[in-house]
């Protein structure tokens, strides 16, 4: 099921981006838990108030969910109704699955393309976020993300037709 | 050409496509029916960012992977047994009572069965109990618990339906006691003869379990206590738990190394990542639903043939039961829970109580036959064949529907402590 276990730069490649996500992962959740911990202990020992906290509380877990659903399309973990699995004989299988990976990438790719115009047109009006930074900046995880994911799907198809033949 | 869409939609999830792509096709095929560009979209998932209490599920989520890493779980059971062992059906009960707070506290991903049954599955065998009781009891407990706070589904719900989760987490608690004291009636009374082993209670046994289970006890207290007495927000009280357990496992007692936290934050952030992916397209979807009128003319059709309340939770309550033996709790929340939440407020439904039925009747799912969750991890986790699985789940199943219909019929159960 590694698609890329005959090209030693593609093998680099996957390790590097395993890594990427794993970092990513560990600094957008240990930051916002540690930002959700002080935020609490500022409040209630030094009566500390953090304004901005919350706001960006919340994009980081935008943040964290969408690098977490890349990590998920990466190990197939996405949550999907597996009745098939269990109810189609063995020879149907592969190209069920196959055609499932082009279904999802081909959305994927649709969801994508229209965030790529929504970040364009936030840029275009200038939307700003949390006070004065332009929204774009956050927004941009969302086509990066979905592209991701598509990569990952048509992988998983090319894996399949391979594994196939 | 509307219906032919959502019939294949509906081949493609069954086929096993991701849900997330299924509800986002279905949501971009009907924007561009209507006309509307397909940036809404992305404008839709960007609302994540715009729901506060959403923080609290990656940090409980992550909290209840570390806890099943380490020995908690072996405590945990070590702790009930020296509590309730001397009881008849005392060690049924305890694996009951056990399954429930872990539960509550690991969110339903079937991390009981593999952390909790894995130890009272083989204790239950040797105590006497049957190998069918005990292995429909360890399959039917690993669902147990989620009408108790904080559990994930019962955050989910409160976020999709912007119910006050503080109130969802008190009324959750008669009906989450119901089912346990239920399947303990019918633990105790299928082995009242039997020669089941009873330990004696021993006060120093309790005392030494206490003792070593001294670091994970004050956690309930803490975050239960924490939230029911108003002290935290639920958000807050996920924060406090994340750092409580993760200095508990990492720094005091050691027991997960620090090098597994790169494993355990990405594998924990798997579950989150999905299950907030399909929150983000559902987001749309049901925008797209409700600007179309789909919650109205359900509501007219429904009372073309309901009549009243009863019959409506009736319905629903067959509904679910199908509807959770094919979809998980988490996707089922996101996507139902927006369409019926409407049509039950019009037959006079309290929104916190068709939450708690609606998780409760969830629970069911995890164990009918065929494709029920943990009916699958059980025969994967004890190497039992799937059927006789069914065969052991069977019974406990029973009871539980029991329950379901008593807490769908006695709102009271459900209210009575919110006052």
């Amino acid at each position: 099921m590694e698609p890329a276990s005959r090209h030693p730069w593609l093998v680099r490649a996957e390790n590097l981006g395993r890594g990427l996500e794993n970092a990513l992962l560990i600094v957008l959740f240990g930051g916002l838990s540690t930002l959700a911990f002080a935020q609490i202990v500022l409040r209630n020992v030094f009566s500390i108030g953090l304004p901005w906290a919350d706001g960006i509380i919340r994009l980081a877990v935008l943040w964290l969910a969408v690098v977490a659903a890349i990590a998920a399309s990466r190990d197939g973990k996405h949550i999907a109704i597996n009745l098939a699995e269990r109810l189609l004989p063995d020879r149907l299988r592969r190209p069920v699955e196959a055609l499932m990976d082009l279904f999802t990438a081909a959305v994927a790719a649709l969801l994508a393309w229209h965030s790529w115009s929504f970040v364009r047109d936030s840029r275009a009006f200038e939307d700003v976020l949390l006070g004065t930074w332009p929204a774009w900046i956050f927004q941009s995880i969302l086509p990066i993300g979905f592209a991701l994911v598509c990569y990952r799907y048509v992988l998983r198809f090319v894996a399949q037709l391979r594994a196939g033949r | 050409m509307i219906i032919a869409i959502g019939l294949l939609l509906v081949v493609l999830a069954l086929l096993g496509a991701p849900l997330f792509a299924v509800i986002a096709a279905s949501a971009m095929s009907g924007f561009s029916r209507e006309g509307i560009d397909l940036s809404v979209m992305a404008i839709e998932f960007f609302g994540i960012a715009e729901t506060p209490v959403l923080v609290a599920i990656p940090l409980f989520t992550f909290a209840g992977f570390l806890l099943s890493e380490g020995g908690a779980p072996g405590r945990l059971v070590r702790l009930s047994q020296a509590l309730l062992g001397w009881l008849p059906g005392g060690l049924a009960m305890i694996s009951l009572a056990a399954c429930a707070l872990f539960t509550a506290f690991t969110g339903a991903s079937g991390v009981t069965i593999v952390a909790l049954g894995a130890l009272l599955f083989p204790a239950l065998v040797q105590a006497g109990y049957s190998e069918r009781f005990s292995l429909g009891l360890v399959t039917a407990s690993g669902s147990l618990g989620l009408l108790f706070a904080p559990s994930l589904p019962l955050i989910l719900y409160g976020v999709v339906a912007e119910a006050p989760i503080d109130d969802l987490f008190i009324a959750g608690i008669l009906p989450g006691m119901l089912m346990l004291v239920l399947l303990s009636l019918y633990g105790y009374w299928l082995n009242r003869k039997s020669r089941a082993a009873r330990e004696a209670g021993s006060v120093r046994e309790v005392l030494a379990a206490i003792r070593e289970a001294r670091w994970e006890l004050p956690l309930p207290i803490v975050v239960l206590g924490g939230i029911y007495s108003g002290y935290f927000a639920v958000s807050e009280a996920a924060a406090v738990t994340v750092f409580y357990v993760a200095i508990v496992e990492f720094v005091i007692l050691r027991e997960v190394p620090w090098r597994s936290a790169a494993r355990i934050v990405r594998d924990s952030m798997v579950l989150v990542g999905a299950i907030v992916f399909i929150l983000g397209m559902s987001l749309a979807s049901t925008n797209y639903l409700i600007d179309v009128g789909v919650p109205q003319r359900m509501f007219e059709i429904i009372s073309e043939h309901v009549s009243g309340p009863g019959m409506f939770l009736a319905a629903l309550l067959v509904f679910l039961l199908v509807l959770g033996a094919i979809l998980d709790i988490f996707s089922a929340i996101v996507l139902v829970v927006p369409l019926v939440l409407p049509v039950a407020l019009q037959f006079g439904i309290h929104p916190i109580h068709l939450g708690i039925v609606f998780l409760a009747a969830m629970e069911l799912g995890y164990l009918t036959p065929p494709v029920g969750l943990n009916l699958f991890i059980s025969s994967y986790r004890f190497e039992r064949d799937i059927v006789s699985v069914y065969w052991a789940t069977l019974p406990f199943l029973l009871v539980l529907m029991l329950c379901v219909v008593i807490i769908a019929y006695v709102p009271e159960l459900s209210l009575f402590l919110l006052g």
